[in-house]
């Protein structure tokens, strides 16, 4: 019942094309023509990552975001023909269990062209690996250390398709700086989970170039941990300090309670939140259902992030269209219907061009290396889906369009976002609790988002 | 509780005295200095605040009581130190969650629970009740009862579903796990069972994954408090006052969580001052073997402490699950509850609570007056920890070993 | 335990007989050739010198991975497995070996040959510090003390030294280097790390068979009685407590030059959770328990279960049509370790190395059986 509710509310939110091409893939796509046929050979996407622990949130979608896509490309002729298999390992989380994946695919036989990586973490351990062994990593949004090494100067062989974390604070800051109607008389604290993702924004640059574009950013930030029962003490810290804005450099629960906090203590007009592109997902915008702000809309209405890809609540887009077809054509979850999900698909897209280009100048699959692979990424100027440029001029290791955006909830008629809890589309899901429609609301175009690498 | 500290009575020498003294003279000059040392970190801040901190602190220990509180409960019975508790709350909570938050329970689901849930208490000393008719007889009228129970339609009934339903599902989670991974091991190396928990909790996380999977899943539970009635938040203006602030809120969820540990612990004493469990708690904790042969029944009381447990465990992942969500970043908050378990002492109930009020006090006051160093949970209640077992090596109101040759 | 129980008529006629590592010459030829394998392994993969591929290369990484940890796991049962002080901290004490080999690497030039030692003492003596509360604290309290070990290091190492450690980033490592020959290559560390792993495990066999070994087993079994019978009990634990820093500062040292890149994830509070039950899963108080235990948690971990993972998740989602996949995908992981982990407890819960002996001792004594 509930399910069935939630996809008749997708299938009216976002016009689908009826009668989609059963065969053959939509215009909008564009990769590079074979020149060699691979039929009947397959091509793994290797994957290693922590399915089963803290970050199974976002993990867990992007599996099902690469079945659905493999099925969908592998129907439609797949990569030159060759077709597409998943092969994921689940590292819970560990370095050393990472390393024994790590090891096991860097062993096989057929070394693997490509691997894709989703914690940075992961990405940092294995960096000098990656080298001796030659195998050009796809990860998400990358750490600094992970694509650059620990003095920031050598580009390795992982490449981010998002602006790295502390891009994204310095991006946000310029935002800031340009829209003082929003924010008059910025000062940004920075509360977030501790450990590597969480401060990785939070770094001498972003700060040095805030500053520079007139935003202060305190010295102190708060953490928190991902299990804290109250972080009242920590928000009540950063906002006797003089913050207006809190900035999260987390994911999920993080942002909600963030933004609860904020709404239980009373400081709604006066503190604004915002977060890392994470921030800005389904997830959050669901799990905010229980944190309701004084407007009756859920607690994170209004929470600003980056949105360097293009989202569910752009139904025009070509790209979109084809990843919510399928997403209902498989009746997915909502909660599955989420940034990875959505990375899933790009990803699959990325491996068809980037096997398709490989190809054309090795010859064959057996020739394709990781060393020709990385010559492609270094040189490759692609739209996956159509949702976000890859291309990394440069040395650079990451993409640098970005863009913010604002979640929001969708009104009665759906005709736009909601002001108040009044004039929002509220939907029973049988659980207890109202469920409000969550859009993302881009603020402005896509632009390049300052490089912030230490020593740049 | 305090009577087994002052029963200690070694040699009552004019030497030991002179020593004694001398003891708590040292300790007397450190807390000075202590206090000479954070006053200026105090100083800095407004009057409000402190109080403010000082008041959440002891909220929020409230939940650090709760957790320690189960694990307190098995450790008296076994000796066992839980390292599945975190599960435990998880598991605990989304049972609640599974009644609570659904218009009605279908037959066959309620009925395979409740008759899950009568079975593992039928079956409370062992396989051989079976064999008892009348108990088969008040076996099916229980599973009768409780399905009927479960199958109550409507938001009305939503509460006492979820809390009949968890309550139940817990104690039986509980006797399951006992019965399954402690049960075979009675006589074995004490730290066989504690690693047994460990495997527990691979499995508890296993399984909450399967059925639940990684999302977040809101626990809605305190609308329910504020639908009677309830205010949102509890707030004071201190605007023009010596507290110097100008508001300070607190949540409800943290003001019931807090009260939800106060009757836990008020429960529980009187259980253990009314009734002879607590002593064949202790006894089978003492020697297992010898408890047995004594004529305890050692399987009916660890199950009973199992039981308990989970119940407790259940309470503290509504509790937290409200507050927060019922995510696999819940089993986490066990974690930060430990030093609350020894800082109070492995088998005082009593203990428990004052030790989980203390981390809350600590955790909040460091988190306030040092921020941004993450003191707070890494490493406040851990210092204080030390210290304690230090000057008092059972903890603040442990046993005191006796221990003979 | 009763490794001596022999047939009947058989007897030690001198000391250094009945203390004897090898009794027979059977065994003798069983150890040395166990060396010999393990010493030929890497030769034999496809990057040796001969580029035949008899062993697969993924192996010589396992081996070198769970040599390490049994360094440290060894470190472990001197202190939990035969002095009886129960430690949570261990991890712990292999973050500061870890990165103070790396400090003294980085910072100071040191060589790997050089900065190795130097960090299993500076371990050994930090050690020796979060021993002091056993003085007082007995039993379960005092892993809890050690617990708080676990959280007090990293956090200093996080926050008050960030400057050497990189906070919450990663540390690079430089890769050792002997006589010229560079050991980034895992076959060339593993000439390093197999070596150490013996000589260290030997050590600790032989700490149990001194003087100090015997009154460190006498004050696990009961402290009071051996302090009655003029044994030095805090003396000795701390001793314990040192040995057992030691190696694990070791075992940190040797991580950190192995991967070349740590981070504090390496060193979370589980792991310390995860050596103990290495410990208990092999054996703790005998001298094979910690290689039992390790390559048992290690192999169904990291070899066993993932290559479980493929079929049980093309079989499952079908069977439970009701649940996600994906679901049943990341719960596979989980359920399978702690599933095995019941089985093997409830079979074994004193340990392998226990099963071990019991059949060492029905292997000698046979056909009869007892």
């Amino acid at each position: 019942m509930r399910k069935a509710l939630l996809l008749v509310l997708l299938a009216v939110l976002i016009v689908v094309p009826v009668g989609a091409q059963e065969e053959g893939l939509p215009d909008f796509i564009k990769h590079t023509p074979c020149e060699v046929d691979l039929t009947g050979q397959t091509i793994p996407i290797y994957h290693l990552g922590d399915i089963s622990a803290s970050y199974a949130f976002i993990t867990q979608p992007l599996l099902v975001g690469l079945t659905d896509a493999i099925a969908y490309y592998n129907a439609r002729g797949g990569a030159c023909g060759a077709t597409f298999e998943q092969v994921n390992r689940d590292t819970a989380g560990d370095p050393a269990q990472s390393q024994a994946a790590y090891d096991d695919f860097s062993s096989r036989e057929i070394k693997p062209d490509v691997l894709v990586l989703y914690a940075s973490g992961d990405s940092e351990l294995l960096r000098t690996q990656l080298a001796e062994d030659e195998i050009p990593v796809m990860i998400s949004a990358g750490s600094v250390d992970g694509l650059y090494g620990e003095n920031a100067d050598e580009p390795g062989w992982v490449f981010a398709s998002n602006p790295i974390y502390v891009d994204q604070f310095g991006d946000f800051c310029e935002f800031v700086a340009a829209n003082p109607e929003m924010y008059p008389d910025p000062v940004i604290g920075y509360i977030s989970w501790p450990g590597a993702f969480g401060e990785a924004a939070f770094q001498p640059e972003s700060i040095a170039y805030c500053e520079a574009a007139g935003v202060d950013v305190l010295d102190t930030p708060e953490y928190f941990l991902p299990s804290a029962t109250d972080i009242s003490t920590n928000v009540q810290n950063l906002v006797d300090n003089g913050a207006n804005i809190l900035y999260t450099n987390s994911l999920a629960s993080g942002p909600v309670i963030v933004a609860k906090t904020v709404v239980d203590l009373g400081l709604e007009d006066d503190v604004q939140v915002a977060g890392v592109n994470w921030a800005l997902d389904t997830s959050v915008a669901l799990l905010s259902r229980t944190a309701i702000g004084s407007d009756g809309l859920p607690a994170v209405n209004g929470l600003v992030g980056s949105l360097p890809f293009h989202w569910y609540s752009e139904p025009d887009h070509p790209g979109i269209q084809l990843v919510v077809s399928q997403f209902e054509a498989n009746e997915r979850q909502l909660s599955q219907r989420n940034i990875s999900y959505l990375l899933g698909w790009a990803l699959v897209d990325t491996y068809v061009e980037l096997y398709a280009q490989a190809v054309n100048q090795a010859g064959s699959l057996e020739a394709v290396d990781g060393a020709l692979m990385k010559s492609i990424l270094e040189t490759i100027d692609y739209y996956p889906l159509d949702l976000y440029h890859l291309n990394y001029p440069d040395g650079l290791r990451s993409t640098s369009a970005n863009r913010m955006a604002m979640i929001r909830y969708a009104n009665a008629d759906m005709t736009g976002p909601a002001t108040s809890g009044d004039d929002a589309l509220k939907i029973d899901p049988g659980d207890g609790t109202t469920l409000f429609v969550p859009l993302l609301i881009p603020l402005e175009d896509f632009a390049p988002a300052p490089d912030l690498r230490p020593g740049q | 509780m305090s009577s087994f500290a002052q029963t200690q009575n070694p040699a009552s020498s004019a030497a030991f005295d002179a020593r004694r003294a001398i003891k708590w003279f040292l300790i007397a000059v450190a807390l000075v200095v202590f206090l000479i040392w954070l006053a200026p970190y105090g100083m800095a801040q407004k009057p409000g605040r402190l109080v403010e901190s000082a008041i959440r602190g002891v909220l929020v220990g409230g939940v650090y009581a709760l957790v320690a509180l189960g694990i307190v409960i098995i450790n008296k019975a076994s000796g066992v130190f839980n390292f599945a508790h975190g599960y435990m709350m998880l598991a605990g909570g989304l049972i609640f969650h599974a009644f609570f938050s659904v218009a009605q329970v279908a037959l066959i689901p309620a009925f395979l629970f409740s008759a899950f849930v009568v079975f593992m208490l039928v079956t409370l000393n062992g396989w051989r009740m079976l064999r008892d008719p009348r108990r088969l007889v008040i076996g099916a009228v229980g599973t009768a009862l409780l399905t009927g129970v479960l199958m109550l339609p409507g938001q009305d009934w939503q509460l006492i579903r979820g809390f009949v339903g968890g309550g139940l599902g817990a104690a039986a989670l509980g006797l399951a796990v006992e019965r399954f991974t402690i049960r075979p091991l009675i006589g074995q190396p004490l730290f066989t069972a504690v690693m047994m928990t460990l495997a527990v909790g691979e499995v508890l996380h296993g399984l909450t994954q399967m059925v639940w999977g990684s999302v977040e899943i809101p626990l809605p539970v305190f609308d329910v408090l504020k639908r009677i009635g309830l205010p949102e938040r509890l707030s004071i203006d201190g605007a023009d006052t010596w507290l110097d602030v100008s508001r300070i809120v607190f949540n409800l969820e943290l003001v019931v969580a807090f009260v939800l540990a106060v009757l836990a612990f008020i429960a529980f004493v009187l259980f253990f001052r009314f009734t002879n469990v607590g002593l064949a708690m202790r006894a089978t904790a003492e020697n297992q073997q010898l408890a047995q042969s004594v004529g305890l029944r050692v399987r009916v009381i660890l199950a009973v402490a199992w039981a308990i447990a989970a119940l407790l465990a259940a309470v503290a992942g509504i509790a937290q699950g409200g507050a927060t969500s019922l995510s696999q970043n819940l089993p986490g908050l066990a974690f930060y509850a430990f030093p609350a378990v020894l800082l109070g002492g492995l088998e005082s109930i009593g203990g428990a609570f004052v030790g989980g009020i203390v981390v809350g006090f600590v955790q909040e006051m460091s988190r306030r007056l040092f921020p941004g160093l993450q003191v707070d949970t890494e490493l406040a209640p851990y210092l204080v920890l030390m210290l304690v077992l230090v000057i008092r090596p059972d903890g603040l109101f442990g046993q005191k070993r006796i221990e003979r040759i | 335990m009763s490794s001596n129980i022999r047939p009947s008529g058989v007897f030690d006629t001198t000391y250094s007989d009945d203390i004897a590592l090898n009794r027979t010459r059977g065994e003798k030829a069983v150890s040395y050739g166990i060396v010999a394998l393990l010493l030929l392994i890497p030769l034999l993969s496809l990057e040796g010198p001969f580029g035949i591929s008899l062993v697969p290369q993924s192996l010589v990484g396992t081996i070198i991975r769970i040599a390490i940890l049994v360094i440290s796991v060894q470190g472990l049962n001197i202190l939990t497995g035969y002095t009886g002080q129960v430690s949570l901290g261990h991890a712990a004490f292999m973050a500061v070996g870890a990165y103070s080999g790396a400090y003294l690497a980085r910072q100071f030039g040191f060589s790997f040959w050089l900065a190795l030692p130097t960090s299993a003492l500076f371990t050994g003596v930090i050690g020796l510090l979060f021993g002091l509360p056993s003085l007082r604290v007995k039993g379960f309290y005092l892993s809890m003390a050690t617990l708080a070990a676990q959280f007090i290091i990293p956090w200093t190492l996080r926050y008050p030294l960030e400057h050497i450690s990189n906070g919450s980033r990663p540390l690079d490592v430089p890769v050792p280097d002997l006589f010229g020959i560079n050991f980034g290559a895992d076959g060339a560390m593993y000439y390093i790390v197999i070596p150490l792993a013996m000589a260290l495990s030997l050590a600790a066999r032989n700490i149990s068979r001194t003087r100090t070994g015997r009154a460190m087993i006498s004050i696990r079994d009961n402290d009071l009685a051996a302090e009655l019978l003029g044994i030095n009990v805090f003396s000795y634990k701390l001793q314990a407590f040192f040995v057992s820093a030691v190696y694990a500062g070791i075992a940190g040292c040797l991580m950190a030059f192995h991967t070349n890149n740590i981070s504090l994830e390496f060193f979370a509070p589980q792991v310390s959770i995860e050596l103990l039950a290495m410990l208990i899963i092999g054996g703790a108080g005998f001298p094979l328990g910690p290689m039992f235990g390790v390559a048992f948690v290690i192999l169904l971990t990291q070899n066993v279960i993932p290559a479980l993972v493929p079929s049980l998740y093309s079989a499952l989602p079908s069977l439970l049509p009701f649940l996600a996949p994906v679901n049943v995908f990341a719960a596979l992981n989980p359920l399978l370790f702690g599933l095995a982990l019941m089985i093997f407890l409830i079979v074994e819960p004193r340990g392998l190395a226990y099963r071990w002996e019991i059949l060492k001792i029905s292997w000698k004594i046979r056909p009869f059986s007892y």
